[in-house]
């Protein structure tokens, strides 16, 4: 039976419930969607600002300075179990990922920007690229998400000899419409590589570095790129560029996949519509499905439906914030005037967005009192209170940090 | 840096107003010149509802504006009907109005030349099924949506062809005086600094709202009341047709359905300085609660966005608040009003009405300029424009139309709104644009529900490539253009932003912040009134709309 629910698909959904199915637990994830992986940049990023002594460092005087962030929840060696799993899991899928906690990689975006990130995909890892590279950004007209000058000059601009050049489309015997997904289908064709692989040849002149968007094949991006490297003799790399996301996609089959052969179950388009508790314990969880509703026994419970990107946390034009699954108390502003700055990347964030659940030290979730809701819940990623993980960019490490343990700990529940 | 022009009539103001005046003028062969903070419509045209009055909103306390308003709107549906979607309007009392208005009403539409006809009840629940239920009467009127970006464009075009010039992000610092006669007006062009001397033997000042400011320059006191309305955008068409309240005038008594939205409007607040306002809770709040008199649930749908539009309320009686200042116009002759030659105020009116008014300045300068030349706007059809239809009326659809009979799926840039690459390759390289915001007003970019989430990075890909890839700031520019771009769609989100549109905003944070890092890029903060020759950004003198902390 059934009797883990794990509420949420995204990024710390997933790494919970591969937690608790890798523990013996048969989860089952109930989920509306597939969360925010599929709008991500595909990497883990772990802390936006630079520290010495790395990320690793970074979360430290986070955790030290904030007690109350998610990452306090997890501590630093949290954190590292969390990615070292994640890696292993990559790795077996054959998307293996770089870089450590130890130094972010600074990789390019579509926009010509440097951002760090703790752990890269190999595909985008060869875009750490230093002063003085010389590097070829290619994309293709059709698709309008990437805009190899643009992204090109602003490399020149921070020393990187770039050159940006649309590349002429294989032909393909599709509709009109490219997106990032449908272009990484096409990169599934022999064909349509050696074309790419062709012109990428011609194009590089002495440049080392190739970077394309990222659509470089869903399931085998490694070959794809092996192959262009071939042809081209350069390396080359991936850039993320607007959702939908390759990489995001790719991160969420694999883990979807580890899931299922562990003995998961995933069920995506079941919202869940509230919980049924006898006193502090979660007994029953209530989902929607084709014109009734389905109940589910929890003996235990992962909540990590997201915050207000995933869907998770809820809000109306009256001011009232609520917590859309279970209906856990949430930390949020007092009133919609406090919600936001005046500029809308005013770096400090709006304070809307680190609205969430409070959480002990074992995740469980707090009431307003710091008295534990549900003994048997436990609470991950965008679901938090305590940041504001797009303004730090952390969401994929609070993510990945957070989930896994949530799922770890919720694992030991007995019934 | 300075430079010099002349012409024979210099227009202030690049609204519905100036730009009407700049097409009479050229109609009539007078050589003009047309300055403009902003880009066109900047001001108070592209912040309105996009109501074509039937005059029916007026009949009652305003018969001469009702009148205008009638008038105006056959001439208008004659020779922009591609700027006009003929929705037809409805007058209806809800079970909060008083149900004995109808008779005035109606009476009133007589007295005025106002077509209006009673419509039972179930034809309009068939045409308006998500009208309240419990509506008492309903009466059609000649209501219709008018596209006041597309409808500028097409009279600057024309103007242009006929030989006027028009000069956007020119700033009038001063006027020229010599004597007893204004000579023409000194300039700042904000793209770049530049002074702009402009010498014309008269000056037409159609700044709207800001038409009180432009004459203190010559020391004149004209007592323009900016009269701040704030609307709400919708996130699809809650109605097919213009709805209105039957009842006197008051906050909140309208929807416009307006090409892929619809815009509940509006409020009426005097505020000090047309530059300077924010959008209260309270309004956003009073809108809602209005509208769901009309349209019950509506406060509980997507709104998109707020904003608030400036009225250029012009008062020569005493008034007991704005509402009740006639909604008319007023051609202000300084030299007979004030002893100041070679100048005249155009003030008050409303869009429906902006083609009389410059008729009207036009026929006062070009006797005095001892032209005969009648005007002729009444008759000559407005030029066609993009993204307007080439025969018959605008219509919902026409854009998709227009996209899967040419198969541009793939060339869709921004798919709320669809434009496509053509239309911004046309509008970045043929037009003044100086900035992704005026692009918006120039093909309704950024427009639809994601707010520019995704198209922003697409146009300044695009911007970048066809007009900074050789200059060396030009990658530059497109990130500031973008960080603009956000900041300037974020000003009428915060009034409105919870449930869906919250969570939008939160993706769109994500792209920006996460995926593109449009923050990360070296000379990231433009520094508050630094230039950019491209970009201009928050100069004080176009820079609307300021938020309270």
């Amino acid at each position: 039976m059934r009797d883990t629910i794990v509420i949420g698909a995204g990024l710390a959904g997933l790494m919970g419930a591969l937690a608790l199915a890798e523990a013996g637990r048969r989860p089952l994830v109930l989920a509306t969607g597939h969360g925010a992986t599929h709008w991500s940049s595909g990497t883990i990023d772990v802390w936006g600002q630079a520290a010495s002594g790395g990320p690793r460092a970074a979360v430290a005087a986070v955790i030290a300075g904030d007690p109350d962030h998610p990452y306090a929840r997890t501590g630093v060696a949290g954190l590292e179990a969390a990615c070292a799993r994640f890696r292993q899991v990559m790795q077996a899928a054959a998307y293996p990922f770089v870089g450590d906690l130890h130094s972010d990689l600074m990789i390019p975006t579509a926009l010509g920007a440097f951002r760090r990130a703790a752990l890269v995909p190999r595909t985008m890892s060869a875009g750490a690229l230093q002063a003085g590279d010389r590097v070829l950004i290619a994309g293709f007209r059709q698709l309008r998400d990437f805009y190899p000058p643009l992204m090109a000059q602003n490399l020149r601009s921070q020393g990187i000899a770039a050159h940006g050049v649309y590349l002429e489309l294989p032909p393909v015997n599709r509709n009109l419409d490219f997106t990032t997904r449908s272009l990484a289908q096409c990169f599934d064709d022999g064909a349509f590589r050696a074309h790419v692989g062709a012109q990428l040849a011609r194009l590089r002149g002495d440049a080392s570095h190739i970077g394309l968007p990222a659509v470089l094949g869903m399931r085998h991006p490694l070959d794809v790129i092996a192959e262009l490297e071939r042809h081209s003799g350069g390396q080359v790399f991936e850039i993320a560029t607007l959702p939908p996301s390759v990489p995001g996609m790719r991160i969420a089959s694999i883990l979807e996949r580890a899931i299922v052969a562990a003995g998961g179950r995933i069920q995506i388009g079941s919202a869940v519509l509230r919980g049924v508790a006898d006193g502090d314990r979660l007994t029953t969880v209530i989902s929607e499905a084709a014109a009734r509703e389905q109940q589910h026994r929890a003996v235990r419970c992962l909540l990590a439906s997201g915050g207000i990107a995933g869907g998770g946390v809820r809000t109306d034009q009256t001011g009232a914030v609520w917590e859309t699954a279970l209906g856990l108390p949430l930390a949020a502003p007092a009133s919609r005037r406090a919600w936001f700055a005046s500029r809308s990347l005013d770096p400090r964030g709006h304070a809307i967005f680190r609205t969430g659940v409070l959480s002990d030290d074992r995740l469980r979730p707090l009431d307003q009192r710091g008295v534990v809701v549900y003994r048997n819940v436990t609470i991950a990623g965008g679901a938090l209170a305590g940041a504001d993980t797009i303004r730090e960019r952390s969401r994929s490490g609070v993510a990945l940090a957070t989930g896994w343990a949530a799922g770890s700990r919720l694992a030991a529940i007995e019934a | 840096m300075s430079r010099s022009l002349t012409a024979d009539v210099l227009v202030i103001g690049g609204g519905a107003t100036g730009v009407g005046v700049v097409r009479d003028l050229a109609l009539r062969g007078i050589r003009a010149i047309l300055v403009e903070k902003g880009d066109l419509t900047h001001g108070t045209t592209g912040r309105y509802h996009g109501l074509l009055h039937s005059g029916g909103r007026y009949v009652v306390k305003d018969p001469q504006s009702a009148q205008e308003c009638a008038a105006e709107n056959e001439i208008l549906r004659r020779i922009m009907p591609h700027c006009i979607e003929d929705t037809g309007g409805l007058f209806v009392i809800t079970p909060a109005d008083d149900e004995r208005y109808a008779e005035t009403f109606v009476a009133a539409c007589r007295a005025c030349g106002v077509w209006v006809d009673d419509v039972p009840l179930a034809e309009v629940m068939r045409h308006e099924p998500r009208l309240n239920r419990k509506l008492r009467r309903a009466f059609a009127v000649r209501d219709a949506a008018a596209d006041a970006f597309l409808a500028t464009e097409a009279n600057a075009a024309d103007a242009r062809a006929r030989g006027a010039t028009l000069l956007t992000y020119h700033h009038v610092t001063d006027l020229e005086l010599e004597g007893d006669r204004v000579t023409g007006a000194r300039c700042e062009d904000l793209r770049n600094g530049e002074a702009v001397t402009i010498h014309a033997a008269y000056t037409i000042n159609a700044a709207g709202a800001w038409a009180g400011k432009i004459a203190g320059l010559a020391g004149l006191d004209i007592a323009v009341v900016p009269g701040k309305g704030t609307m709400v955008a919708m996130n699809h068409r809650i109605v097919n047709s213009v709805v209105n309240r039957c009842k006197p005038p008051a906050d909140g008594d309208i929807i416009v359905p307006i090409q892929t939205v619809a815009v509940l409007g509006t409020t009426d607040i005097a505020v000090p300085d047309p530059d300077v306002f924010g959008i209260e809770p309270d309004e956003i709040a009073l809108i809602l609660a209005e509208g769901e008199h009309l349209v019950p649930g509506v406060s509980r749908m997507r709104a998109l966005r707020a904003w608030a539009g400036v009225r250029p309320l012009y008062r020569d009686v005493a008034a007991v608040d704005d509402r009740d200042i006639p909604r008319t116009y007023k051609l202000l002759n300084h030299r007979t009003r004030d002893g100041v030659a070679g100048f005249v105020s155009i003030v008050g009116g409303k869009w429906t009405t902006y083609r009389l008014m410059a008729q009207e300045a036009v026929d006062l300068v070009a006797a005095d300029l001892g032209i005969a030349i009648p005007c002729r706007t009444a008759v000559e059809p407005l030029p066609p424009v993009h993204g307007a239809p080439k025969s018959g009326h605008l219509t919902l659809g026409g854009r998709l139309r227009h996209v899967e009979s040419e198969e541009l799926y793939g060339d869709v840039i921004c798919e709320c709104e669809l434009v496509t690459r053509r239309q911004l390759v046309d509008a970045i390289t043929t037009g003044g644009a100086a900035n992704l915001d005026d692009l918006r007003r120039d093909t309704r970019l950024g427009m639809g529900p994601c707010q520019g989430g995704f198209c922003t990075y697409r146009a300044a890909g695009l911007w970048h490539e066809l007009r900074g890839a050789d200059d060396a700031g030009g990658a530059d520019a497109a990130a500031a253009l973008t960080r603009h771009f956000i900041q300037e769609r974020w000003k009428g989100l915060a009034a409105i932003a919870w449930g869906d549109q919250l969570r939008q905003q939160r993706l769109d944070e994500l792209i920006a912040l996460e995926v593109l890092g449009v923050d990360l890029l070296p000379a990231a903060v433009i520094a508050d009134g630094a230039r950019h020759p491209t970009v201009v950004t928050e100069h004080a003198a176009i820079a609307t709309e300021y938020h309270a902390e």
